[in-house]
C-alpha cells in the first residue's frame, strides 16, 4: 500500500505531471492505432452492404488487412510533384493532423475512478476546461487549414479545387455545428464538456429535449468530416481524390489519420453533447457506454456512407445557408423561449 | 379543386424531407442487405463453379467399358485441328489394351496452342477423345502445357456423368510448378 497523502509535496505535484503526461501518450497512442480497426470496420460494412464478403483474404476473415495496408504506406515512395510549393507540401498534413489530437486535450470519457491499492482518484479527461465545448469547435476548425493549404500546395487543378471547395464547406457548415451546439450549452448552463454531460444525468438526454439541434449537429457533422453524402472536398467523381490527390505514402497517411479521427471526435461529440455521454443503465461500466454510443455513431456515418449518393456542390451550398442556419436559430430562440 | 390536390401533395413532400423519409427508407434497404447471403464466391480457396457438361476444358481420352483404350489412332483430330497441336502416332498392336489392333503410340496435345474448340472431339470416330471439364491449367514451365496420353487417360476430377452447373467445396493444390483445384463433389450448392 502507498500512502500518498504522506509524502512530500513536491513529489506529488512530479507524480500529477507524470499522470498528466500518460494520460496524454495514452490517449495518443489509442487514437493513432485507431484507423486501424476503423477501416477495417469500414470496409466490412461496405462489402456487406453491397452483399459482398469485404476483405478476407489476409488473415481470418481478413483481420490482418489493415495492417497490411500500415506496412504498404510506411513503404511506398514519398512522392513530392516537382513543382509544388515544398515547405507548404510537407506540412499540410501536420496542419491537418495536429489540431484533431489537440481537441481530445478536453474530451472527457467518463467520471472519475479510483485505481485499488494506491486509493489514486484518477480522472478521465486529460483536462476539464471551463470553455470545452468552444475549444473543441475552435480547434478543430484549425485541421481545415491543413486541406486548403494541401489543395494549394500540389500546384495542380484538382488539389486546388478540393481545397477550396473544403474552406467554402467548412465555413458554411461550422456556423450550423455551432449553432446547434449553442442551444446544449443554453441547456446545461455551462461551456464545460463534464457538465454539459452531468446535466444529462438520469436519462435528461439532450436528444430529448433537442432534437432538431441533433439533426442539425449531425448533418452538419457529416459535412465537417468531409463523408459522403458531403465529401466534396475530395469527390471522387469529379476531382479524382481532391485536396489529396498529389499526396502519396505517409504524407497521405496522415489526411487518412486525421479523418477517421475527425470522425471519432463528431461521434463522441455527438454522444458528450445529446446522448448522455456515459449515461446510462447501471449493469455496465460508463466507460463501455460512451465506448458503444460513439461506435453506433461511427456505424451510422459508414451506413451513411454507403447508402446515399453525393451531393452537388450548389445543393451542399444552399443546404448549409438555406436550411440548417436558420432552421438552427430558430432553434436557439425556441429553446430560449422554453427556458425564460 | 386542382390547385388544392397540388398543395396536397407539397405539404406531404415538404412533410417527407422534414423527417427524412426518403433517406430512412434507403437506410432501411442497406441495413437488410447487411445481413443477407454473399453473392461472393470464394474461388479456389474454398468453392469452386463446376460448369455443365457441355463445357470445352482439358482434353481426356476415354476406355470402353472392359477398361480398353477407345482410340484407334486414326489422326482424324490432329488433322482437323486448326492449330495443328494435336500429334498422334499410331502402331500396330497386338495385346489387346485396344479395341482394334491400332492403338497410339504416342497422342501429345500442346495446350498452348489450343484454343478449345472441340473440332477434334467431333472428329473423333470412336467417341475415344472428349473435352473435360477441368480448366485451371496456369503453370509456371512450359513443359507441363504438353499433356501425354498416359496423363489424359487418367481418370477425370468431374466424372462424365456428373451433371454440373453448381458450386462445391474445393481446395487450391499447389503442385510443382502448376497448380489444380481438387473439388469435393459431395457437397453442392445451387448458385442462387
Amino acid at each position: 500500500m502507498l500512502e500518498l497523502y504522506n509524502m512530500n509535496p513536491i513529489l506529488i505535484s512530479v507524480l500529477e505531471v507524470l499522470l498528466i503526461c500518460v494520460k496524454v501518450v495514452v490517449v495518443s497512442l489509442i487514437l493513432f492505432m485507431l484507423p486501424l480497426p476503423l477501416t477495417y470496420m469500414e470496409r466490412k460494412v461496405a462489402g456487406h452492404i453491397q452483399v459482398r464478403l469485404g476483405p478476407f483474404r489476409t488473415g481470418p476473415h481478413g483481420i490482418l488487412q489493415p495492417f497490411a495496408d500500415m506496412v504498404k504506406l510506411f513503404f511506398k515512395e514519398d512522392i513530392i510533384p516537382s513543382k509544388a510549393d515544398k515547405f507548404l507540401f510537407r506540412i499540410a498534413p501536420v496542419i491537418s493532423m495536429v489540431p484533431v489530437f489537440a481537441v481530445y486535450a478536453t474530451v472527457p470519457f467518463g467520471e472519475s475512478i479510483t485505481i485499488p491499492y494506491i486509493n489514486k482518484e484518477i480522472t478521465l479527461y486529460i483536462s476539464d476546461m471551463n470553455v470545452g465545448i468552444l475549444y473543441v469547435l475552435a480547434i478543430a476548425g484549425i485541421s481545415v487549414y491543413g486541406m486548403i493549404i494541401g489543395g494549394w500546395a500540389s500546384n495542380s487543378k484538382y488539389p486546388m479545387l478540393g481545397g477550396l471547395r473544403s474552406s467554402a464547406q467548412m465555413i458554411s457548415y461550422e456556423l450550423a455545428l455551432s449553432f446547434a451546439c449553442v442551444g446544449v450549452v443554453m441547456m446545461a448552463n455551462s461551456l464545460s464538456l463534464m457538465d454539459i454531460v452531468r446535466a444529462q444525468y438520469d436519462w435528461h438526454w439532450n436528444i430529448i429535449y433537442q432534437p432538431v439541434g441533433f439533426f442539425i449537429f449531425l448533418i452538419a457533422g457529416i459535412a465537417e468530416i468531409n463523408r459522403i453524402p458531403f465529401d466534396m472536398p475530395e469527390d471522387e467523381g469529379t476531382l479524382g481524390a481532391g485536396y489529396h490527390a498529389e499526396y502519396s505514402a505517409m504524407r497521405f497517411a496522415f489526411f487518412m489519420l486525421t479523418e477517421y479521427v475527425a470522425m471519432v471526435t463528431i461521434s463522441t461529440l455527438g454522444v458528450l453533447l445529446f446522448f448522455g455521454g456515459w449515461d446510462g443503465p447501471s449493469f455496465l461500466p460508463g466507460i463501455v457506454w460512451f465506448v458503444l454510443k460513439v461506435i453506433f455513431f461511427i456505424y451510422l456515418f459508414m451506413w451513411t456512407r454507403f447508402t446515399f449518393p453525393r451531393y452537388r456542390f450548389d445543393q451542399l451550398m444552399t443546404i448549409g445557408w438555406k436550411i440548417l442556419l436558420p432552421v438552427s436559430l430558430l432553434n436557439i430562440l425556441i429553446t430560449g423561449l422554453m427556458i425564460l | 379543386m386542382s390547385n388544392n390536390s397540388k398543395c396536397n401533395i407539397s405539404i406531404k413532400n415538404i412533410l417527407k424531407k422534414v423527417f427524412f423519409i426518403d433517406l430512412v427508407q434507403g437506410l432501411i434497404v442497406t441495413f437488410g442487405y447487411t445481413f443477407t447471403k454473399t453473392i461472393t464466391m470464394r474461388y479456389p480457396d474454398e468453392e469452386t463453379w463446376i460448369p455443365y457438361k457441355r463445357f470445352r476444358g482439358l482434353h481426356t481420352l476415354n476406355r470402353n467399358k472392359e477398361g480398353k483404350e477407345l482410340c484407334v489412332g486414326c489422326e482424324l483430330c490432329a488433322k482437323s485441328c486448326p492449330t495443328q497441336c494435336i500429334t498422334v502416332i499410331p502402331m500396330e498392336d497386338k495385346t489387346g489394351k485396344g479395341i482394334a489392333d491400332r492403338v497410339a503410340a504416342r497422342w501429345e496435345i500442346n495446350l498452348l496452342r489450343c484454343m478449345f474448340c472441340g473440332l477434334c472431339e467431333d472428329a473423333c470416330p470412336t467417341d475415344a477423345l472428349k473435352l473435360g471439364r477441368q480448366y485451371e491449367l496456369a503453370s509456371t514451365g512450359m513443359q507441363r502445357q504438353l499433356r501425354s496420353k498416359e496423363e489424359l487417360l487418367a481418370p477425370q476430377q468431374i466424372p462424365a456423368d456428373f451433371e454440373g452447373g453448381v458450386i462445391v467445396k474445393a481446395r487450391l493444390e499447389r503442385d510443382g510448378d502448376g497448380v489444380s483445384v481438387k473439388p469435393d463433389l459431395s457437397t453442392q450448392k445451387r448458385w442462387w
